[in-house]
């Protein structure tokens, strides 16, 4: 039995269009009532808190209609860290509509929301995102991000654990643009090898992108520590006590393990979104985005510079229910909107439907976030460890003619064959070198060359999985770092790779990474909310697509020459 | 859910038939199936529509022919597979025992492990049909044996979630809302009957 048999016929005769529509990619997808007593409801329940807040002696003594006395511990980490004191109770009587015009309009600068916005409480928040429609969101997204310049991220991930894999597909995804890359694993030892593949196979690709490896938060701190990835994103916070605790966590040890990642200039954000205390059946009640509201705050409180929201894993939870994605649209917007970095979700598989999948990701793409997906599948979906992404490989370029369509920069560009057989070419012989400098399971000739034209797993010649988990176990045990990474490409003719990963490396006594939303471009500038803070006020201002950007997001695989329409260009 | 959707042919259906508190067995050869409180009463099938009486036909039939008993109790106080499978195991002669949710999802515990630790998970109860529920049957009972059987094939795949991830949240609250606090296990007989339908 597979989860995607079409359903069954009723038996009675149907009409041949009912039969059409039976067949539709889109009946495979689950749809479910909603059931607002136990938080099974997007962002409209009469269950939800009424907002209030009130403050005694510099101190929240009420909070959206509990006394202090009652908190749990979301509550008191909120009103603690989250929400500012000196202006909550002004903020919080403004009326909820003057709070949600000033976020769709122009002449309100995004400073001065962020003023009111800083003073919210969690029901608070909730009240004036109920009243924008999508477009309002959209039009608010596209204030509030943070940074000016919107990016993407991609996963990089192999079915086989295959380094060799991972490294091309990094090289190729950093060519087309990702600026960040991520991986995972199926078996998790793999890990070291499969991080330091991610790690030269990016700054192959395009120097400066950002790599992180996800896993258990002790392995990927420590991966983080010693420079094989350069950032961290799957530290999960969640919005009701009981499922925190159920996690064995709580918001100060996640704020704990964020400071462990500051105290070595490496980049993290938490992740949180829509659905998973319902998914864990602990959602006591609220709504979904009220408790992803909690858990945006929470983050708020910790410190940390950014949140990957927009549902994550749980998307078929918010999707399966009315105005789920309004929704989704909306958690990505509060992120923005209390001034976190948003990498905005579309990024686990979400629908049967190309209609729909395309459609889910509209809300981010066309205003621009952060990230507009917190991992576009960069390997096809059945190598993507992540359970698969909303877009793969074979969206490529249709995300490209999207973004050429509406003239909007979703990070991607169309790139030539030539060079991204070369990109990869050298990922997968510099990984060769580094594995033969550290003494690591040797890269045959072979398997350059079936990473140079392959496009998934099965590509690839089979590893002696034993000998890369020695090798795996080596790596940790001789405390290898990033450093011996940047000695080994350099000792083997990779000049200028050593040269990218040592740059990146740099980041982490600076400390510039550390800034809302910073990634770093070919040139090692870091861009962020400080030095590329989203200036939009209206038509004509903030984030443009046009210049030499816009001429190479013009390009395409196939288009007809002007000048001479028997010849493409590119 | 009041209107079914589709027809389905008559299959057999199970109840269970209390029997008293559940004990901790002596039998070096005994599986203990802990079945959670909707599991053949609230509901009557699996996510994917698996009647709950095939599940335990095939369940056990994969325990004794391996020539190990099966014996089955209900958990009433909780709906958290780890515990509902860590119990069964503590009651099992053997130490082995496999939970079992409503919806399908199933653990094979061990007396010895941590209550969050398992011998194997199948956690894709979309995925889990007749076959591996046997299968399942048999490794829990060469565990019982001492023997270290092959894992049973785990199966993936990556559309479940859009089509099966929301359905799945439901029947867990569903599944809450049966839970009786405060009520220890119970030993059960499970009495197969000819249904009427699905």
């Amino acid at each position: 039995m597979t989860s995607t048999a079409p359903r069954q016929s009723t038996g009675h005769q149907q009409s041949l269009r009912t039969e059409i529509l039976e067949a539709r990619a889109v009946n495979l997808d689950g749809f479910v009532e909603e059931w607002p007593e136990k938080g099974l409801v997007a962002m409209e329940s009469d269950f939800d808190p009424v907002p209030s807040v009130r403050v005694e002696d510099g101190r929240i003594v009420e909070l959206d209609g509990k006394l202090r006395d009652d908190f749990d511990f979301m509550d008191t980490f909120i009103a603690n860290h989250a929400i500012d004191v000196a202006s909550a109770e002004e903020s919080n009587a403004l009326p909820s509509a003057q709070v949600a015009r000033m976020l769709i309009d122009p002449g309100v600068s995004r400073d001065e929301v962020l003023a009111v916005t800083r003073g919210l409480t969690p029901a608070k928040v909730l009240d004036v995102v109920k009243l924008m429609n999508v477009v309002e969101i959209m039009q608010g997204m596209q204030k509030m991000r943070a940074r000016r310049t919107p990016a993407n991220q991609g996963h990089s991930t192999s079915a086989r654990d295959n380094p060799i894999q991972v490294a091309a597909d990094a090289a190729e995804g950093a060519l087309r643009g990702f600026a960040e890359l991520e991986t995972t694993l199926g078996v998790l030892r793999y890990a070291p090898l499969v991080a330091i593949a991610l790690q030269v196979g990016a700054q192959v690709g395009r120097g400066g992108v950002l790599t992180q490896c996800a896993l258990e938060e002790a392995t990927e701190l420590e991966l983080g520590m010693r420079g094989i990835t350069a950032y961290a994103e799957t530290i999960s916070i969640y919005g009701t006590e009981s499922v925190f605790i159920d996690g064995d966590d709580t918001p100060w040890s996640k704020a704990f393990l964020a400071g462990a990642y500051a105290s070595r200039g490496i980049k993290m954000r938490f992740t949180s979104g829509t659905g998973s205390e319902v998914q864990m059946g602990n959602a006591e009640g609220k709504s979904m985005l009220y408790l992803e509201i909690r858990c945006i705050l929470m983050a708020k409180g910790a410190g940390v510079q950014g949140l990957q929201n927009g549902s994550i894993s749980c998307i078929g939870v918010p999707g399966a229910v009315p105005g789920g994605l309004r929704a989704v649209a909306a958690e990505n917007l509060v992120a923005s909107m209390v001034d976190l970095e948003c990498a905005s979700g579309n990024d686990q598989s979400f629908s049967h439907s190309a209609m729909r999948r395309t459609a889910r990701a509209m809300p981010q793409l066309l205003p621009g976030t952060d990230f507009v997906c917190s991992g576009y599948s960069s390997v096809p979906n059945a190598d993507n460890m992540f359970a698969g992404s909303n877009f793969d490989t074979e969206d490529f370029d249709d995300w490209n003619t999207i973004q050429r369509d509406f003239q909007v920069d979703g990070g991607l560009r169309h790139v030539r064959e030539d060079e991204i057989l070369q990109a990869r070419e050298k990922a997968a012989r510099a990984l060769q070198a580094v594995f033969a400098h550290l003494d690591l399971p040797p890269i045959t000739d072979d398997e350059v060359v079936a990473a140079t034209y392959a496009n998934s797993s099965n590509d690839y010649p089979f590893r002696d999985v034993l000998s890369d988990l020695k090798g795996a176990q080596s790596v940790m045990e001789r405390g290898i770092t990033g450093l011996e990474l940047v000695k080994a490409l350099e000792s083997s003719g990779f000049h200028d790779v050593a040269e990218n990963l040592l740059t990146v490396l740099r980041q982490r006594v600076s400390g510039d990474l550390l800034q809302t939303s910073a990634i770093l471009t070919a040139d090692f500038v870091p861009l962020s909310a400080i030095n590329d803070p989203n200036d939009y006020a209206g038509p004509g201002t903030g984030y443009r697509l046009e210049g030499e950007r816009w001429e190479q997001l013009k390009k395409l695989r196939h288009v007809t020459s002007s000048t001479n329409p028997e010849t493409e260009v590119g | 859910m009041t209107t079914p959707t589709t027809t389905a042919p008559p299959e057999r259906t199970v109840t269970l038939r209390e029997i008293g508190p559940a004990r901790r067995g002596s039998r070096p050869d005994e599986v203990v199936v802990a079945l959670s409180p909707a599991f053949a009463g609230h509901f009557s099938k699996t996510i994917v529509d698996v009647p709950h009486a095939e599940v335990l036909r095939q369940l056990m039939a994969g325990i004794e022919e391996q020539g190990v008993t099966a014996r089955l109790i209900r958990v009433r106080d909780t709906a958290d597979l780890a515990a509902i499978s860590h119990i069964a195991a503590r009651l099992s002669g053997s130490g082995i025992s496999v939970g079992m949710l409503s919806r399908g999802t199933t653990m094979i515990h061990q007396k010895d492990l941590a209550r969050l630790s398992n011998l194997e998970l199948f956690p894709q109860s979309p995925l889990l049909d007749a076959p591996v529920f046997r299968m399942i049957g048999s490794n829990a009972a060469q565990y019982a044996k001492g023997e270290s059987p092959q894992p049973v094939p785990t199966r993936n795949d990556q559309m479940a979630r859009p089509r099966w991830q929301a359905k799945a949240a439901l029947l867990h609250l569903k599944e809450f809302e049966c839970i009786e606090a405060d009520r220890g296990p119970v030993e059960v007989e499970a009495v197969f009957g000819p249904g009427t339908a699905g």
